[in-house]
């Protein structure tokens, strides 16, 4: 059995080569791969709790602010969020209950962003031309001096 | 010995090719048998690992926008932004507008529209012009997941397209495939970034931010398994498009009144 020692070699290496990649495969692939998809099914619980919450939604607003949230409920701008204007909520009730002033902005960006007239937008939608709003040219002007934001009139 | 020199030496070397294929072949078969074991006999209707009482089992998302109610104020896309911490300059979704000439048209999205948008000058008559909120597909059938080399990119059973940025090497790959242009690499962790629908909120029955605050109901999300849900009903019954439906990529993301220039 002189080449009996060339088969044994063989088949040290072959089981040397198997443990390897078993071990390999143990410590390199997560635990939770495979379980669904080729994909680490860990990650799904993990992306449901990636961040908080920070818009809460106009309900959220209300449940403090009920009259200003009614005002804008009764309003042209029931369908506009409170959050479009006052930043998150998150921001504002922080997640250990403090509360932070939002920032308010009143700028007239803010209102152009939506109200400045252009071909782009829906025909339907309320635009303001600029340039021969009232008494003439107002591009800059501050918006809220004449218009109530929670309850707008044209 | 010098006679059967050659001989011995060929047939030894046939013996131990031979036998290195052969134990090669079956640590092939043995992993890929272990590996195919482990992803096809796993739970099929336990919820998610980790993840409390919801159970993606129950839903199926998708999105809907209705191009002729978007006044282009990018309240979606500054959402966005603040809920997900994107960074500056690359966006989740982002608003394209469209001016249409009979020969010419002219796409502009300053700063994904989160600023709103200028008044702008086109150097042809422009015969319509309108507004496009985009948003990652979230393809049923994605090119995105499909070319990640290491499973990094994958869709929920409730069908959103995720990126677990643990595994991500950032090898761009799922960037290139993606014919939408929705994702990026991020610029600090340097994996793939992208939409996951407010994956966060979705799965604790909230709205994603782009829907919650868009003022016209411009961008609508639903649940293509609950009876009665409004989004649910248009996919079902009304006429809806999606985005390049030649690549069959099968985009959960519907649109009503595309204009055949939106790509």
């Amino acid at each position: 059995m002189e080449h009996g020692k060339h088969v044994f070699r063989i088949v040290i290496l072959v089981a040397v080569i198997l443990v390897v990649v078993i071990l390999g495969r143990g410590l390199l692939i997560p635990k939770t791969y495979g379980l669904y998809g080729r994909y680490r099914a860990a990650n799904v619980a993990e992306q449901m709790n990636a961040r908080p919450v920070l818009h809460a939604g106009a309900a959220a607003c209300a449940e403090c602010h009920s009259e200003l949230a009614a005002k804008r409920t009764a309003g042209g701008h029931r369908n506009v969020s409170c959050e479009i204007c006052h930043a998150p909520l998150g921001a504002h009730v922080l997640a250990d209950g403090s509360v932070v002033k939002p920032p308010i902005d009143r700028s007239f960006t803010l209102c152009a962003r939506c109200h400045r007239k252009m071909a782009a937008r829906p025909a339907r939608f309320p635009q303001v031309d600029l340039d021969q709003h009232v008494n003439g040219p107002v591009e800059g002007k501050v918006c809220l001096q004449c218009h109530d934001p929670h309850s707008p009139k044209p | 010995m010098s006679d059967c020199h050659d001989g011995c030496n060929g047939s030894r070397r046939e013996f131990l090719s031979g036998t290195l294929k052969l134990a090669g072949g079956a640590v092939v078969t043995v992993i890929g048998a272990s590996a195919l074991a482990s992803s096809s006999s796993g739970p099929t209707s336990a919820p998610i690992p980790g993840g409390g009482e919801y159970d993606w089992n129950e839903h199926l998302w998708a999105y809907l926008v209705d191009t002729t109610k978007c006044i282009g104020c990018g309240s979606c896309a500054r959402a966005c932004k603040a809920e997900n911490a994107v960074p500056d300059g690359f966006f989740r979704t982002w608003i394209e507008r469209y001016a249409v000439g009979t020969d010419d048209s002219h796409v502009d999205s300053p700063n994904g529209g989160m600023d709103g948008f200028p008044p702008v000058q086109v150097g042809f008559v422009a015969n319509k012009s309108f507004f496009v909120p985009k948003i990652c597909n979230h393809c049923r059938a994605t090119p995105c997941t499909q070319v990640c080399p290491v499973g990094a990119s994958y869709r929920t059973k409730d069908g959103a397209v995720l990126v677990d940025a643990d595994s991500c090497i950032g090898c761009g790959y799922c960037v290139q495939a993606c014919p939408y242009g929705s994702r990026f690499i991020h610029p600090a962790t340097h994996t793939a970034s992208k939409c996951t629908w407010c994956y966060h909120r979705i799965t604790k029955g909230l709205k994603p931010a782009c829907v919650t605050v868009c003022p016209t109901q411009a961008r609508q999300f639903g649940d293509l398994k609950k009876d009665g849900d409004p989004v649910r009903a248009v996919v079902e019954h009304d006429r809806v498009q999606i985005l390049q439906g030649h690549l069959l990529t099968e985009p959960q993301c519907y649109y009503t009144h595309l204009d055949k220039e939106v790509r």
